[in-house]
């Protein structure tokens, strides 16, 4: 039997993929979700993040004009790519599996 | 996002992925919470720095990816990179030798703390003009006493000793110090004690300190030797050992202190000022410079010159920091050669120069596709920063093997008394590493930039359209302007190194009034108590003058007790007898030499009067006799012969029996000395200078000549075996250093400048094919293109000569202090660069222009473009 993979995803990263799953958000929306999880970022930092999500494939980044305030602005909003999901499936069923078996064995080759 | 200018000038100040990627949607986020009003200019800021923080991981990984794009590029461009990195590694390679040769000599710390503090108190005659690195015990006894410049002053003397262990003698070097020189250098004992006033009493037990390593070395490390007694020196005297100094301790730092005995001086200072001698080191005090501590003395000098008139007349004592007396005039020549080296080093910045502007030319194309594929300015100059710094890479390590290899090879030409090899002193260290890296990183870094300013306006206009790589006017000027530059260091260089050869020419051409060649010297010490009357010492001294006359070859032997030209300026005042010195005046110093008569034979010093001595003569108990140099009988003899007149030194008279010729006795340099020669044969000493001359190499005599001695007493303490050439070749060897090193230098500046000339010459032409092509079919001959070429090559190095021999005019003026009986701007010398730089230059030109004489207008005219 060969044995459950380790989960390329850091926590933040998978974090981030999971909350794109149910579709395109803005970042800044992104990130006051994070910070409701308890995890706060400075939006530089947060920012990189996602660039570095966006530079391995995973997501897909854009801008766009909305109005707020009676004020055009605009911001950066992200989409959940293929490959995204499919990072974030495994690592969900390496997750799954590991909180099912306690014994299970990890190999990160 | 909503720009303001500051977030305009902000975000122009990030590189351009931090821009993009944190910069941007942060804004855009600011903007958004802020409902659309524009971000105050206090968030911008903290938006910025924030963006700084974070975005050093996203440079590097930026600037990795360039860097490796960059060793794909040279690795591709091989002969452009060989080329580069070979003249980097020439340039840099030398300036990391000679630094660190500087590094060791000047720069690195003396082994003592605070060493920047510490002086030595040195004597000058303002009569003669004569120095002398030691002062008179009564003058050293008062200076002591009167100064308060000094923290602690110290005398101190060092010499070889033997030092016999329960079966074993050992050679070692003894280092004589009052108690005050553990505080002058601040030196704690390893174990045991160091010295104390008490140790100092004429009266008191004899007394030692051992050095860390020697007592490593012979004692196995054993601390009961602490409290023994151990005999020290040819008499075999117990000193009881009192401490063991700290490791790596020596004084001066240029020997070894193997063994350390009090100096002792009386407590008062003597009525005969003058007898006896010692080192003076002393350490500054606090907030007292130098020149400070120099007045003082020098009002100290003439305080005891108006209190001692007789001895003390003319004598004036002055201040030098340590680390001058030590490097002496080794200084100003390696600060020389820094320069000259650096000057290498311009001259392969602009050949790097100039073929990273030809390559930028070439890369035109290239560079306007990544412009328009979007490629920012500032991701072309950082990329063009990794290239150089890849080639820095390259370099750096390429250089930093040659300054390795070549160090050995510069130290060999180091003077020995630096005693570099001894002391293992040069090393790659902290700071020659840090000047390597700074050197070709600094060189590579600048002409990355330089190419990369000369594209950004090759990018601006944008030239994808054009499809001939022609160079503008103002590039092929730049470039020209490059050879010119190159030409006049290189001719700089040429000639600083000729006028260095011409003055070492005059060295080599001066008569010291002896002969060296054939001759071998040696030192030699005999114990007190097997010879302690004057009889006995003569016999010695026969015996072993007897032994040595038998062997094969040998055609004289003598001795004396100073060897010429090792710098020694032994004085004594001279007095006519008939004509004594005025009242309170104190008589002309000359030269001090005792002698054998075979030491006038060994050396072919002429006799030009009377006699010399004789040992069967001029015995301990004969009527005291001199024999003085030419210069003493033209001086203070007005030209007359002194032979039977009597002279009064000190104390003693002697009656003049001979005048030989003058020898330059202290330096090469130094113009001859009045001389007086006093007989050994009458004061038979324990140690002995010997002078061997010998019909074959004075090389192959060492070992007969120690077993010939060893053959009359196996006890005596023989050193310093060496053909006296060695010393006469030491005493030009800051001259050769130069000499060496410049001509090195001007070698490879001349092999650079045919390089750099031979490289421009050859692009212009490639760049010219199609003119040149176009001349040959309008019915121009192969000689005129070839005379053309050469034309354009030999304006640049006429341009290139002019400017250089100006800056060799002023740049001899700064090597004045090494060139010796040479004139700064020697028009020879100057001319001679020159026309060696041209002809060089001519034979560079020559390769392309018989390639552009062979220019096919048919092929040419139909290339694309």
């Amino acid at each position: 039997m060969s044995k459950p993979r380790l989960p390329k995803l850091t926590h933040l990263q998978f974090l981030v993929l999971g909350l794109l799953r149910d579709g395109e958000q803005p970042g800044r929306q992104l990130r006051e979700t994070l910070a409701a999880h308890g995890v706060r970022r400075t939006a530089p930092a947060f920012y990189q993040l996602m660039a570095r999500l966006e530079r391995d494939g995973l997501v897909e980044g854009r801008y766009e004009q909305i109005t707020t305030g009676g004020q055009a602005v605009t911001e950066r909003r992200y989409t959940l790519r293929a490959r995204g999901r499919e990072m974030w499936d495994q690592a969900r069923d390496f997750y799954v599996a590991a909180a099912a078996t306690g014994d299970v064995r990890w190999s990160d080759a | 996002m909503r720009s303001t200018r500051l977030a305009r000038v902000l975000a122009a100040l990030l590189p351009p992925r931090a821009r993009r990627d944190l910069f941007e949607p942060a804004l855009c986020d600011l903007d958004a919470q802020r409902h659309g009003r524009r971000a105050n200019a206090a968030r911008l800021i903290l938006l910025f720095l924030d963006c700084w923080r974070v975005a050093p991981a996203e440079i590097l990984s930026m600037f990795l990816k360039d860097l490796r794009h960059a060793f794909r590029l040279l690795r591709r461009d091989a002969l452009f990179t060989a080329t580069v990195v070979l003249t980097l590694t020439l340039g840099v390679g030398a300036n990391v030798a000679v630094f660190a040769l500087v590094n060791a000599v000047l720069l690195r710390p003396l082994p003592y703390p605070d060493a920047d503090r510490l002086a030595v108190v040195e004597h000058r005659s303002r009569q003669t003009g004569f120095t002398k690195p030691f002062i008179a015990i009564g003058d050293h006894i008062d200076l002591r006493a009167r100064q308060t410049v000094f923290e602690a002053f110290a005398g101190y003397g060092h010499g070889p000793i033997v030092v016999h262990g329960d079966e074993d003698i050992w050679e070692g070097e003894a280092l004589t110090a009052t108690e005050e020189l553990f505080t002058v250098l601040r030196a704690e004992p390893f174990a045991g004690r160091v010295f104390d006033a008490a140790d100092m009493h004429p009266n008191a037990a004899r007394v030692a300190m051992l050095g860390y390593e020697f007592w490593q070395r012979h004692f196995g490390g054993d601390l009961s030797v602490i409290g023994r007694a151990v005999p020290l020196g040819m008499g075999r005297l117990p000193h009881q050992v009192v401490g063991i100094a700290p490791p790596h301790f020596r004084f001066p730092p240029t020997t070894t202190s193997d063994v350390i005995v009090p100096l002792r001086l009386p407590p008062a200072a003597p009525a005969a000022r003058t007898s006896g001698w010692t080192f003076v080191v002393g350490r500054l005090a606090e907030g007292v410079t130098p020149e400070q501590a120099g007045a003082q003395m020098a009002a100290l000098s003439q305080q005891m010159e108006q209190e001692h008139p007789e001895q003390n007349q003319g004598s004036e004592y002055y201040v030098k920091p340590l680390r001058d007396a030590l490097v002496g005039d080794t200084r100003p020549a390696l600060l020389q050669m820094l320069g000259a080296v650096g000057v290498v080093l311009l001259i392969a910045c602009v050949n790097v120069a100039n073929l990273l502007a030809a390559r930028s030319i070439g890369r035109r194309r290239e560079m306007a596709v990544r412009v328009a594929l979007g490629a920012g300015r500032r991701q072309i100059l950082m990329q063009l920063v990794a290239e150089s710094i890849a080639l820095g890479v390259v370099s750096g390590i390429a250089a930093l093997a040659f300054a390795y290899w070549t160090v050995p090879a510069l130290v060999s030409q180091v003077p020995a008394s630096l005693n570099l090899n001894a002391n293992q002193s040069i090393a790659f260290d902290g700071t020659v590493l840090g000047f390597a890296a700074l050197v070709s990183f600094g060189t590579a870094l600048a002409f990355g930039l330089f190419s990369g300013l000369g594209l950004r306006r090759d990018i601006a206009a944008a030239t994808l359209t054009s499809s001939r790589g022609t160079t503008s006017s103002t590039a092929r000027r730049a470039s020209s302007a490059l050879v010119v530059a190159e030409i006049a260091l290189a001719i700089v260089l040429l000639a600083s190194a000729g006028l260095v050869l011409r003055s070492f020419a005059s060295l080599l051409a001066i008569d010291p009034g002896f002969r060296a060649d054939g001759v071998l010297t040696a030192s030699v010490a005999a114990s007190p108590q097997r010879y302690p009357d004057e009889a006995s010492r003569a016999v010695f001294q026969r015996q072993v003058f007897d032994a040595i006359r038998a062997l094969p070859g040998v055609e004289a032997v003598g001795s004396a007790a100073v060897t010429p030209l090792t710098g020694n300026t032994w004085s004594a005042p001279l007095d006519r007898v008939d004509r004594p010195s005025p009242q309170g005046q104190r008589p002309p110093e000359v030269g001090w030499q005792a002698a054998t008569a075979g030491y006038f034979s060994a050396l072919r010093i002429p006799l030009l009067e009377g006699r010399l001595f004789d040992d069967a003569r001029d015995t301990p108990g004969s009527a005291p006799v001199v024999i003085v140099s030419a210069a003493v009988r033209d001086r203070h003899f007005d030209g007359a012969s002194p032979i039977g007149k009597r002279v009064r030194v000190g104390d003693s008279e002697a009656e003049v029996v001979g005048v030989v010729g003058n020898i330059r006795r202290s330096t090469i340099t130094d113009q001859p000395w009045a001389d007086l020669y006093f007989p050994q044969s009458q004061s038979p000493s324990l140690s002995m200078g010997l002078f061997v001359r010998t019909a074959s190499d004075p090389a192959t005599l060492a070992g007969p000549l120690l077993a010939a001695i060893r053959g009359v007493d196996p006890q005596v303490l023989v050193r310093r075996v060496e053909p006296f050439e060695r010393t006469v070749r030491e005493s030009t060897q800051v001259t050769r250093l130069a000499l060496w090193l410049l001509g090195v230098f001007a070698a490879t500046a001349l092999a650079l400048a045919a390089v750099g000339i031979y490289g421009v010459m050859s692009y212009s032409v490639r760049q010219r094919t199609r003119e040149l092509g176009t001349r040959v079919a309008l019915g121009a001959t192969p000689l005129n293109i070839l005379g053309m070429v050469m034309t354009q090559g030999l304006r640049l190095t006429i341009a290139g000569a002019v400017i250089g021999l100006v800056g060799a005019a002023i740049a001899g003026r700064a090597l004045a202090s090494l060139l010796f009986d040479t004139q700064p701007a020697e028009p020879f010398v100057l001319v001679g660069a020159a026309l060696v730089l041209a002809l060089t230059a001519m034979a560079a030109c020559y390769l392309p222009a018989r390639r552009a004489a062979r220019v096919d207008p048919a092929r040419t005219l139909t290339l694309p473009g």
